[in-house]
């Protein structure tokens, strides 16, 4: 079936918004973590408060947004429109919200009942929007890369949701079951099949359209997604069926993929025809750098056996992806989502009588660039408290939450300029 | 055989292309070339608009009956757009850099995503709807673009 015709729909303001609003809060609360805990915290990556942090991150900031950016995007981009956007917004904020406290809950303070009610939540609330959206995705037919990445990112979401709810029983109710193995699949899931196939399946249509690039070549943009995808489910089967080799096989190939997509783009950027470099471009690049930077990491790990057993180096795959990388993509792509969403609605609110403001007066691009040397050098803080953590760790952790307060700051900033200038334009209406 | 889908998103490329012109000129400092490549560009979205409202959208509505469909929202979006080029034009000619450059980010992403929603939606609609009046239909299109 044909992407359906009624893509006038966008939904309100506030569905995407509340997602927007409140996920630099959990990356506030990580940073605050890291600097209660101090160096402990960067002993190894299995430690509660490190389990604690990177969920907060991955959950709390990286899907929060993901999910509510999607809400968005998925009329624009395939014509999917998603019934009740409010309501469903409501529901999949208040559940990942309250599971996120609660896992970071259960992890920091090995609380059993945290755990196991944290994973019903997240599991349940995940299931609920799978089945909102799902059916309605896979009902359009593939037309663009865009669309089939959607297609395969979902299903990455629906591994990496049910090995994380398995996962996280297991430790509370204390079933015996190869825990670090398949926390490791975990992580490719969540990180490769599904964070890295919907940042590949947005690029396709962001790094072209925000900064006048050349497209992605039809072939790659097309083959991507399912080669990756293929490289984590043989990795998947190798862990069930206990196959060494594959495993190095199929994480040695999925590196090497992301090292393309990531190059790729790097090259499209650098053909960019827009008349400056915007905090969007600079945070991409830097999101870029380290994504390379954690995919030869994770190359090496898995080619040098030795390397694998220090607590060093999966601790900087984890930092250099989630921080440095998915991170700065994230708030890159804010940075023109916001104020666009924030014109779109003024413009509409003005009915073509009263004009709407242009984006840099709704967010500055001054506050914007400052914010990303924040977060730049909150990410080069983390990286070194890894390998002197008694110097580095509290620092570091004071500069991450900086960089978050002041995010918050930049966003909460947008709106309230926005709400004032919806309240200009209702004046003016009224006065016409 | 031309599909309506290729012709028309080569055309929104045309018009990215002149877009980058004003933008390169702009970066350069150079103001006169960037009014001219600008009002070059707008000329080019002009003509475009003109062709899909006068000729692809009627066409497309008399064919299928849908014209309180995608080809109002995409009506609507055409004026926003206008709106944006007009402001843009204007703060150039006031030679703010600034001003137009908040203006002409605005104006990128609502011409984009306008743009993909005709190109993965709209248009492969028409070639479903209107293959068989396809040839002469873009003859006439190409007709309108180049008479611009």
């Amino acid at each position: 079936m044909q992407a359906l015709l009624s893509f006038d729909k966008a939904p309100p303001f506030a569905a995407p918004l509340r997602f927007f609003l409140t996920a630099p809060f959990f990356a506030l609360l990580a940073g605050l973590l890291l600097v209660w805990e101090g160096p402990s915290l960067l002993v190894s990556r299995w430690t509660p408060g490190t389990l604690a942090a990177t969920h907060l991150l991955t959950i709390g900031f990286m899907l929060q947004i993901m999910l509510g950016a999607l809400i968005q995007v998925l009329p624009v981009v395939a014509g999917v429109n998603i019934a009740h956007p409010l309501t469903v917004s409501r529901w999949l904020h208040g559940g990942l919200s309250i599971g996120t406290l609660l896992l970071a809950a259960g992890f920091q303070f090995g609380e059993p009942d945290a755990l196991a009610m944290a994973a019903i939540i997240l599991g349940l609330t995940i299931t609920g929007f799978l089945m909102v959206v799902a059916p309605p995705l896979f009902r359009v037919s593939s037309t663009s890369p865009t669309i089939r990445g959607l297609k395969f990112a979902m299903l990455g979401l629906v591994g990496t949701i049910a090995l994380g709810v398995v996962l996280a029983l297991a430790l509370a109710w204390g079933w015996s079951i190869p825990l670090l193995a398949l926390a490791d699949l975990h992580a490719a899931w969540g990180l490769g099949a599904w964070g890295g196939l919907l940042l590949a399946a947005m690029a396709y249509v962001v790094v072209p359209m925000f900064q006048l690039t050349p497209g992605y070549q039809a072939r790659l943009s097309w083959w991507f997604p399912v080669l990756f995808f293929a490289c984590v489910g043989f990795w998947s089967v190798a862990v069930l069926f206990e196959l060494p080799l594959l495993a190095i096989l199929a994480q040695v190939v999925a590196s090497l993929l992301g090292l393309t997509f990531c190059i790729v783009t790097l090259r499209l950027q650098s053909q960019r025809r827009r008349a400056r470099p915007d905090a969007t471009y600079r945070y991409w690049q830097l999101g870029l750098s380290c994504a390379i930077f954690a995919l030869f990491s994770a190359l090496t790990v898995t080619l040098w056996p030795a390397v694998k057993d220090s607590n060093e180096w999966p601790l900087l795959f984890g930092i250099l992806l989630i921080t440095g990388g998915f991170l700065s993509f994230i708030v890159g792509m804010l940075y023109k989502i916001v104020p666009f969403l924030a014109w779109l609605h003024l413009q509409n609110l003005g009915e073509s009588k009263v004009p709407a403001p242009a984006m840099n007066k709704i967010l500055a691009e001054a506050a914007m660039q400052k914010q990303m040397a924040c977060h730049g050098l909150a990410v080069v803080l983390v990286m070194g408290a890894v390998f002197a953590p008694e110097w580095l760790a509290r620092p570091a952790g004071f500069a991450f939450v900086v960089a978050n307060v002041f995010l918050i700051w930049n966003l909460a900033g947008a709106v309230h300029r926005y709400r004032q200038h919806a309240l200009l334009i209702a004046r003016k209406l009224a006065a016409l | 055989m031309t599909t309506i889908r290729n012709f028309m998103t080569e055309d929104h490329r045309h018009c990215d292309d002149l877009f980058a012109e004003a933008e390169q000129a702009i970066s350069k400092k150079n103001f006169d070339a960037a009014k001219a490549a600008f009002e070059h560009f707008r000329n080019a979205m002009l003509a475009h608009f003109n062709a899909e409202e006068k000729t692809l959208f009627p066409t497309f509505e008399a064919k299928t009956g849908m014209s309180m469909g995608p080809t109002q929202v995409m009506r609507m979006e055409h004026a926003q757009i206008r709106a944006l080029m007009d402001d843009a034009s204007a703060a150039l000619a006031e030679g703010n850099t600034d001003d137009y450059l908040g203006q002409a980010d605005t104006l990128v992403i609502m011409m984009q995503q306008h743009n993909m929603k005709e190109e993965n939606i709209l248009y492969p609609m028409c070639d479903q709807h209107l293959a068989g009046e396809t040839p002469e239909l873009l003859a006439h299109i190409e007709a309108e673009l180049s008479e611009a």
